[in-house]
């Protein structure tokens, strides 16, 4: 396993971010889910060295981030995208690029604007080496948070809603490159988006209100919902969530009565599920 | 003439002699003369054997003298010093050795000068600049790294140089540009120099306690503690001992001496640990 992480807890004052948090992370692409304020944000922070815990033990490759020479070790290997990345507005692409390349050590010139020129291509930004940061628009800022977060090829990528600011084709080249490291690097990310899961992780992780509620692959998340997702003429009467589709009819979450028709559940109806939202007013549901 | 220029048309260098070539085997007439010829001929220019890896480094070095973006202006005034390359695009980022920063400290010095050759020396001036001066360090280390005022911190604290090493660098050149430029304002201050200089021990005790307090507190906190007890102690010498100048005296700058000196190897010791907000 590259991460295992045992007993973590995290506490903001008197609200308890991470409650006793167990997990094994390898590599390939595993996704965090989880609705806001689950905690997603102050694990991965804790996972990529910025944000020590309370309590509990992490380890990534063996090494331990609480000590110091360790936690340098640690971040030779690892490449953190955060929620909120923040720039200098005043750098061009290149300098914040080579500034975050000199950050991780490649003092020699040359082989830094070499790995920039490949980090750029592999995020197609490479046209806009020149433009000013704050001349960019949210995806292209994403994009370049994400390119520096690929400086040095790290083995590690804690990737925190990579997917946000990103229009329908640039989330698929995204997924396209998440998967393609994750063939021989560990890519941990956290997204709201359960497509993203589908789309390129082969587990995923649930975590709310502090804990892990799920840890398994996408199918077995989906499985969740198993003959609980059915579809009527008419809206169900008990309170439980559903929504009217395109062709008239009504897609519910809960149990399914003897007249119901079961579908084939999706990974948003096992997340759902999990989080309790089938005691959500069908009204609220109903889009 | 029409014969030659027909041979030469057709003349191509052969196999041994480019072998030749290829491996530094030839004399410098040789090598004119293949040279002139693969400068014309693309075919032989193809069938020329290289080394891809070793071609495509070199296109690769072009590449970059070609295609690398000029560097800025702070980048260059410190290479201009002898700042190494990486070392002066690292300190391109501190917030403050920004244009911004360096303006408001310079006009801050160009006041109090400007105020004391206007008054022509006027005790009230000295004591204004004496009390300023050793805080401008202190809040450009202040200002230098943390959460609190560096837009990119979250997402350089997760690389390999962040922390404590990072802290360092920013702080010792922020500390130089100002006790620098605080140096450069004492010449042109009017009256003896020794009353005018009289800020430097402080600032130097005030410079270091902000170092070894940065290994516990964040550096903003930090530096705000420090100004408000050296503001206070100020205010005390002057509203309770009542002496103004108090802080500058002989005995007062003895103990300024001691502080550094017992600061000094504490900074060195301990200069892994000052990780200031970071990991927290």
């Amino acid at each position: 396993m590259t991460v295992e992480v045992r007993g973590l807890a995290k506490r903001f004052g008197r609200t308890t971010v991470l409650d006793n948090v167990d997990l094994r992370v390898g590599p390939g692409v595993t996704g965090l889910l989880g609705p806001n304020g689950a905690g997603k944000t102050t694990l991965l922070r804790c996972l990529a060295t910025t944000l020590a815990p309370d309590a509990g033990e992490i380890s990534a490759f063996g090494l331990d981030p609480a000590r110091h020479e360790q936690r340098t070790a640690l971040r030779r290997r690892l490449g953190y995208l955060p929620q909120d990345p923040g720039f200098y507005p005043h750098f061009t692409v290149f300098e914040l690029l080579d500034y975050v390349a000199i950050l991780k050590e490649l003092t020699d010139r040359s082989r830094r604007h070499r790995e920039i020129r490949r980090v750029l291509a592999e995020v197609e930004l490479a046209d806009r080496a020149r433009t000013k940061v704050r001349k960019l628009s949210g995806g292209m800022k994403q994009r370049l948070a994400l390119a520096q977060t690929l400086i040095a090829d790290p083995d590690l990528l804690v990737l925190d809603e990579p997917t946000v600011g990103l229009d329908p084709e640039q989330r698929m080249r995204f997924r396209a490159l998440a998967s393609r490291l994750g063939e021989s690097r560990t890519v941990l990310l956290s997204t709201h988006q359960t497509e993203d899961v589908a789309a390129l992780c082969e587990r995923v992780i649930v975590l709310t209100a502090g804990r892990v509620v799920f840890d398994g692959t996408p199918e077995e998340l989906a499985g969740v919902a198993a003959g609980r997702v059915w579809i009527s003429d008419t809206p169900p009467a008990a309170s439980t969530l559903f929504w009217r589709t395109a062709d008239g009819r009504y897609r519910t979450l809960g149990e399914c009565p003897p007249s119901g028709e079961t579908v084939a559940p999706a990974i948003e109806d096992g997340y759902l599920l999990l989080l309790g939202a089938t005691s959500a007013n069908a009204g609220e549901g109903a889009a | 003439m029409s014969g030659m220029s027909e041979m030469s048309a057709v003349w191509h260098p052969p196999a041994d002699l480019v072998r030749r070539y290829a491996t530094g085997g030839l004399d410098p007439v040789q090598v004119m003369s293949v040279e002139a010829h693969l400068a014309r001929c693309g075919g032989c220019r193809t069938a020329l054997p290289y080394e891809p890896e070793w071609l495509a480094e070199s296109w690769e070095r072009i590449e970059d003298v070609v295609d690398r973006p000029w560097p800025g202006l702070g980048v260059r005034v410190l290479c201009r010093f002898g700042v190494p390359e990486h070392v002066a695009g690292l300190l391109s980022a501190t917030p403050s050795l920004s244009r911004a920063w360096l303006v408001a400290v310079i006009s801050v010095l160009g006041f109090a000068v400007g105020s004391a050759r206007v008054t022509s020396g006027d005790p009230d001036a000295l004591l204004a600049f004496l009390v300023v001066a050793p805080v401008l360090p202190v809040a450009g280390v202040a200002m230098a790294y943390g959460r609190a005022v560096d837009p990119a911190y979250e997402m350089q604290a997760a690389t390999p140089l962040s922390g404590s090493r990072l802290f360092l660098l920013r702080a010792v050149a922020v500390l130089t540009v100002a006790l620098g430029l605080t140096a450069g304002a004492t010449l042109l201050f009017p009256g003896p120099l020794g009353a005018s200089a009289a800020w430097l021990l402080p600032a130097l005790a005030l410079s270091l306690g902000m170092l070894v307090l940065s290994g516990h507190l964040p550096p903003l906190l930090a530096g705000s503690l420090l100004a408000a007890g050296w503001f206070g102690a100020v205010l005390i010498c002057d509203g309770v001992l009542h002496d103004r100048f108090l802080p500058f005296q002989p005995a007062a700058q003895g103990l300024y001496g001691v502080a550094v000196l017992v600061m000094l190897p504490l900074v060195c010791l301990r200069h892994r640990r000052l990780a200031p907000g970071e990991h927290q």
